[in-house]
This record gives structure tokens, sequence and C-alpha cells, in this order.
């Protein structure tokens, strides 16, 4: 109520009328009528009938929501468990990411190319669709590809060995009756594929994306691969297009908290010169590592695969191996693990995205 | 698309006049500023912008489509590049709508191999073929008609034997000879057109880094951003045309040595690896950005004095896998691979995947040498 007029997100000119006519604060507006205001200020009356619904929709209600909507964080450890995560079929990485990509927030992978970034996003678009009784999320998937990697016999492949992993798993009559319908014919439908060209189609996609998340609630994953290559090379202005990564940025973090989705981009890397010597390091910029909640980096290692945890709120910097096969993303295959080969993937009874975060990860 | 003049989107004349004052006429330079920018230039409220946003990006968005709708035009994803071994490791051949690059030291292939698939292309389906034109566009005028005609006639002699095929073969292969960087951007600019006349099912660049490292000299500072920014322009132009008519684009390489620590590779015996190079090794040309633009990457290199080889060293369907081969009269042909080792979960960095350059020359005068590039 003590909101100045100018901060209010009206058009400018209004502003300007109401300013002179000698409305300083959103409180002196708030008890009147449009036609007077109408008269006062100089402004038509769809604009006065404007202003004064814009103020009633700010005033109120925003007011009681304060009241009533403060969430404790016992709440909030729910509303988290409820919302799951991804597992990404290599156990070494969900149990780094503390089960699986999240839900509800937006992660980041990095990483040289080849080393695995569009397949894991593959094997992310296929890994959403398990059904909810095998531990899974039972979702469907939007993929946003910019660079043309998104190969479909690749898909079918990871779908496929999805599906006989799943088969191999299945112990009780609802788990068998929920393979049935988990064919690859019915995996492929339900990844939704937008090709964009150049960034002004990506930014075009992502302003409807609230609008396709609403008539779509079942999706469950957003996969921008890459956010990097339709950047790297339109700007000259390079603050224009740290503005435009900033705006982008915060419309997918909405999106992944109000929709309840996970959002997962693919960044490339760039050579910095710095002191004579050259590293890699993530594109777009400094001000782009802030934009993501979580940051997973894909970098070779003379001939092994492995990943680190970048950054992120809630788990621990780690490193693990990984290694891309037949089947898709898995396991490094020397890693000491007690169980055999058929039962790598934690089946349901110790399913992390199960495992209760109150419990000690050690 | 982009470029979309704001008249046509369904705006109010009132506001696109407001927005043209400021610069602001097609559905990029609007998408291109922040929504508070907006609401500053057009004079609009919070929400009155957000719509605008909303309506234009409704004019440029791409459709939605799903993973099954390309499934079910399966016989269309892939180029066969008649080879089996190659065809089979990359799920049907080079991939359509996608990047597949070539890249290795002189004299090793790539150039036949580019000939090879011109004449592959041409073929009617039946064959294995696309039946249709193509565009050869060529920096470094290594192009040989006659070697197109040897070729085919040796690969096909019984299709080939009739002359008129020969003929129309030939004529289906449409050679731009191209030799500045900016000539190939203004070429790859107007090459919709081209596409369509010729109704070219394949795309042949070779190379693209002759031009471009014969102007740039990346010692200088700057230059190395200003490249990367060409090729990267090259790159999404050839990525746009290659999905807008779902054809294959080959582009060819050259290499570069590497400074410093040695990678090493899955594979090769360690008794070839030569200890003194510790200090460098030749590796694909053309940096990291250009590593990350390209979808695939075929690595030709020389096995021994004979047999030379194809490494795939990235790829999103083919694990990384190595084939050898010999170039003759028909082309390419893949030999000494009886043995298929079991694929390997391994690989290296595709931009520094080390290569193997021919280290002696044999001077054999009583035999006749194929003519190779």
């Amino acid at each position: 109520m003590h909101r100045t007029v100018p901060s209010l997100p009206l058009a400018p000119s209004v502003k300007v009328k109401l300013i002179n006519a000698g409305f300083q604060v959103a409180s002196d507006l708030i008890d009147m009528r449009p036609l007077q205001l109408c008269k006062e200020a100089g402004i038509s009356q769809e604009e006065a009938v404007e202003v004064l619904q814009m103020l009633r929709d700010d005033g109120q209600p925003h007011q009681q929501r304060a009241a009533t909507e403060s969430l404790t964080a016992l709440d909030l450890l729910h509303q988290e468990q409820a919302l799951g995560s991804i597992v990404t079929f290599c156990s070494a990485l969900d149990d780094a990411l503390g089960g699986g990509v999240p839900v509800g927030k937006t992660t980041e992978i990095c990483g040289s190319p080849g080393v695995g970034k569009t397949q894991l996003c593959m094997q992310l678009a296929v890994d959403v669709q398990i059904p909810v009784c095998f531990g899974g999320l039972g979702g469907k998937a939007l993929y946003i590809d910019t660079e043309g990697s998104f190969l479909v016999q690749r898909v079918a492949d990871m779908a496929e060995a999805a599906v006989q992993h799943c088969t191999l798993l299945a112990e009780d009559t609802e788990q068998r009756q929920a393979l049935e319908e988990l064919t690859v014919e019915k995996i492929l439908s339900n990844i939704f594929l937008v090709r964009c060209h150049d960034y002004v189609e990506l930014l075009a996609e992502v302003y409807l994306l609230p609008d396709f998340l609403s008539e779509h609630p079942e999706v469950r994953l957003v996969v921008i691969d890459s956010i990097a290559f339709p950047f790297r090379h339109d700007f000259e202005d390079l603050s224009q297009r740290t503005r435009l990564l900033n705006g982008l940025a915060q419309q997918l973090i909405q999106l992944a908290t109000q929709h309840s989705v996970a959002v997962v981009l693919t960044n490339q890397m760039t050579t910095r010169v710095s002191n004579g010597q050259s590293k890699l390091v993530p594109a777009l910029g400094e001000s782009w590592g802030h934009a993501a909640t979580q940051r997973l980096i894909l970098h070779w290692e003379g001939l092994r695969r492995l990943a680190s945890l970048y950054k992120s709120p809630s788990q621990m910097e780690a490193t693990i191996q990984y290694q891309i096969t037949v089947q898709g993303f898995r396991d490094a295959p020397d890693e000491p693990r007690p169980t055999p080969a058929t039962s790598a993937v934690s089946s349901p009874s110790g399913n992390h995205s199960k495992h209760p975060r109150m419990e000690d990860r050690s | 698309m982009a470029s979309k003049k704001l008249r046509r989107t369904g705006v109010s004349a009132e506001l696109c006049e407001r927005l043209k004052r400021h610069q602001l006429e097609t559905c990029q330079d609007v998408l291109s500023i922040t929504p508070v920018e907006l609401m500053r230039l057009a004079g609009l409220s919070y929400s009155a912008a957000l719509d605008l946003l909303r309506l234009l990006s409704k004019a440029c968005a791409p459709a939605v489509s799903s993973a099954w709708d390309l499934w079910r035009k399966k016989g269309e994803l892939c180029f066969s590049t008649s080879l089996p071994a190659l065809d089979r490791l990359l799920r049907g051949g080079l991939p359509r709508g996608a990047l597949t690059e070539v890249t290795g030291p002189s004299g090793c292939g790539k150039t036949q191999l580019c000939i090879m698939l011109s004449v592959l292309a041409t073929l009617p389906r039946s064959m294995g073929g696309l039946d249709s034109g193509v565009i050869f566009i060529d920096t470094e005028s290594a192009f040989s008609a006659e070697r197109l005609v040897e070729m085919a006639q040796a690969r096909f002699p019984e299709f080939f034997s009739v002359k008129e095929r020969l003929l129309e073969m030939a004529s289906r292969v449409h050679l731009f000879r191209e030799l500045t960087c900016q000539d190939v951007l203004n070429r790859l600019e107007r090459l919709e057109e081209d596409i369509i006349a010729c109704r070219a099912g394949l795309l042949i660049l070779d190379s693209v880094a002759s031009v471009v490292r014969k102007e740039f000299d990346t010692s200088l500072p700057g230059n190395l951003m200003f490249r990367s920014n060409l090729l990267g322009q090259e790159a999404g132009v050839l990525k746009y045309l290659s999905q807008a008519f779902c054809i294959p684009v080959v582009l060819t390489n050259q290499i570069t040595t590497h400074v410093g620590e040695k990678v090493h590779c899955p594979q090769w015996n360690q008794a070839d690896v030569s200890t003194e190079e510790d200090s460098g090794f030749v590796t694909a040309a053309l940096g990291n950005t250009w590593s990350h633009c390209v979808n695939t990457r075929l690595i030709v290199q020389y096995e021994d004095t004979e047999r030379r080889q194809i490494v795939i060293a990235k790829s999103p369907v083919a694990p990384f896998a190595m084939l050898s081969y010999t170039v003759q009269k028909e082309g390419i042909r893949l030999e000494g691979n009886e043995n298929p080792e079991s694929v390997l979960n391994q690989g290296t960095d595709p931009g520094l995947q080390p290569i193997r350059v021919r280290t002696g020359f044999i001077y054999n005068l009583s035999q006749a040498t194929p003519s190779t590039c």
C-alpha cells in the first residue's frame, strides 16, 4: 500500500499523467472510482479501469497470501520428497546427485565435445517415463534441440534397453501390468521434440513454455540441448547476450518450480587463455555460472569419462566415472560393485528416490 | 521465422508504428530485448508487454513434434555410404539433418570419399541412393570430374554401362568454386534457392578449413574469436539447411599440431607410438568450438604404408570404432576388418584425438598406383 506510483507495472505515459495529477503512492489511488480517476488524471476510461484492476489484484490477495503462505522448512521437505527425481541409470551419478536429476530445479550439464551430454539428455528423456511402480515418475519429456544431435535411432535403442531392464525387475502384478503398456513406440511418442535454429526461436519457445506445460501437465522434464550453440556466434553486443541469458535463466527457474518440472540445460566448453596457458571452461561467460541451481561438468581423463558435480545447494562435490554403452548412459565397469551386473541399477526396494533425506547420507 | 515483420503477426498498426520509431521492425528485434525495455520503448504496461511477447513468440516458435513422428519416417533418416561395416556402426549411414565432418591428413582420401558420396547420391533409391542432385562447394579446386566418372564406372559397372546414365549422373553434380571466407558464407546464405533448383539431396563442402586458415592468423589477438564466430555462423546456416531439407551435409577439415600432453588412444599398439613426440601431436584443426558444432566426426588416418583407417571419433549413435580401408579405382573399399573388435565403450575427446600421418614415402616405379589426390 505504500508502493509509489512510478514503480507500478503500468505504461509510462499513464504513470506520467498520474504523477502530474498528484498521485504519489498506490494508497492514494485505491479508493478512486474509474470516472473520477479519468477526470482527475486525464487518462482514458479503459486505462483508468486497468489501473484500478491492477491495484486490486496487487493489493489484497498479496497481503492475504503473505499471511497464509509462509512455508515452513518441514513443508518444503515434504514437497521436495514428493517431487522426486529422475534416475540416470548410472548409480554412481544418481548417488552423487542424491537420487537423480531433481524435479523442480534447473540442472546444467557442461562438457567437451563428444563426452556424452546429448547421451545423458536422451537417457533422461527415456528415464522420466519409467512407471511409478518401478520407482520412476511416469511422466513425459520435452526436448528442445538446437544442435541437431537428437538422432531417434539412438533413443529407440535406449528405450529398448530400459524396457528390458524393467522386465528383469518386474516382481508383482502391478509392475507386470505397467510393463505391458511400456513399449518403445509409447516411449518415443511421449518425447515432444522442438527444433530451434537460432536464439530467437529458442527465446520464443521459452516464452510459450508456460502455456505448453499447462496444456500437458504430465511433462516432468524439459531439456534444452544445447543452450550455448545459438548464443555463441550471433552476438556482437555481449551485454545484450548477458541480459537475455539472465532473463532466460529466470524464466526457466520459474517454470521449474511452478510446473514441477526438471529443467536440464547443456552447455559447451570454451578455451580461456590466461597467463599463457589455455584451459577449458564452461561457455557463456561468468555470470551464466549463477543461472542454474546445479552444475555438472563432464570431462575426459585419458580414456575415461568423468562427471563432476560442481555446484549444488544440497549435495557434496563429487567426481564419478561413467560410460556410454550400447544401452545408453551407464556405470563404468571397474567400479567395485558387490551386486551382479544385471541389477546394477537399484531395484525398487532400495530405490534412491525413496531414500529419505533425513537419514545420514554417508 | 525470426525475421518476420511485425505487421504480419497481428500486432495493431499503431503499435507497429510506435515500435518502428525505435528501430524494432521484426520479431527478432522485439524478442531480443527484455520485457522491461519493451515496456519503456513501446509505452506498454508490464502485462501488455508480456502479451505482446507471447503473441510474437507464437508467430516465431517452431512446431512441436514427437520422437515417434521421426521414428515413423525411418527410411528417410540416413544416407547409406555403401560401406556395410560403417553403415552398421552408424545405424544406417550418414544422418540426414545433421553435419558430418571428415578430417585427416592430406592425401588420405577425404576428397575421394566426397566424390564417392556424390556418385552414391545420384543413384536411384533401389540401389541405395537418394536419386537427387549434389551440391559440391569446392574451395581447394580438388574436385576432378574425370575421377567422378572413373569411380562411377568402376563401382557400378553394369548400371553405368549405358552412357546416358553416366552423363545424367555427371549433370546432377553441381560444382561451386569459392575461394574466400566471405564468398563461402555468401554462397551458403543463398544456397536455399540452389538446393531447390538442383533438387539436391546432398551438400558437400570441401574444405571448411582451407579458406579459414588462409585468412585468419590465430596468433594475432582477436582473430581467434572472429574465426570462431565465422565458423559458428557457417555451422548455423548449414544446420538450418540440412534440417529444413532433410539432407546430409558433409564437410572436410584439415589437421593441426596440438602442443601439449599426448592423449592415449585406444587400440593402438604401444610399439607404434613414437616416444619422442611428447611435445605435440597431430589432431583435427579449427579448434574446440568447431568440434562442438559438428554432429559426427570421422577421422581418416594412415595405418601403415598401404592401408588407412576411418575412425568414428564423435557420433550421437555410434561408439568409438576404427575401420581399415584402401583407396581403389572404385573409391573407398573397406578391407582388413575380418575380426571386428568387440565394441569398446571408450573414446577420447574428438578434438584431441591423435591422428596418424604418413611417415614414410614409398617410391615404387614398377607399379601403376591409382591416382589419388
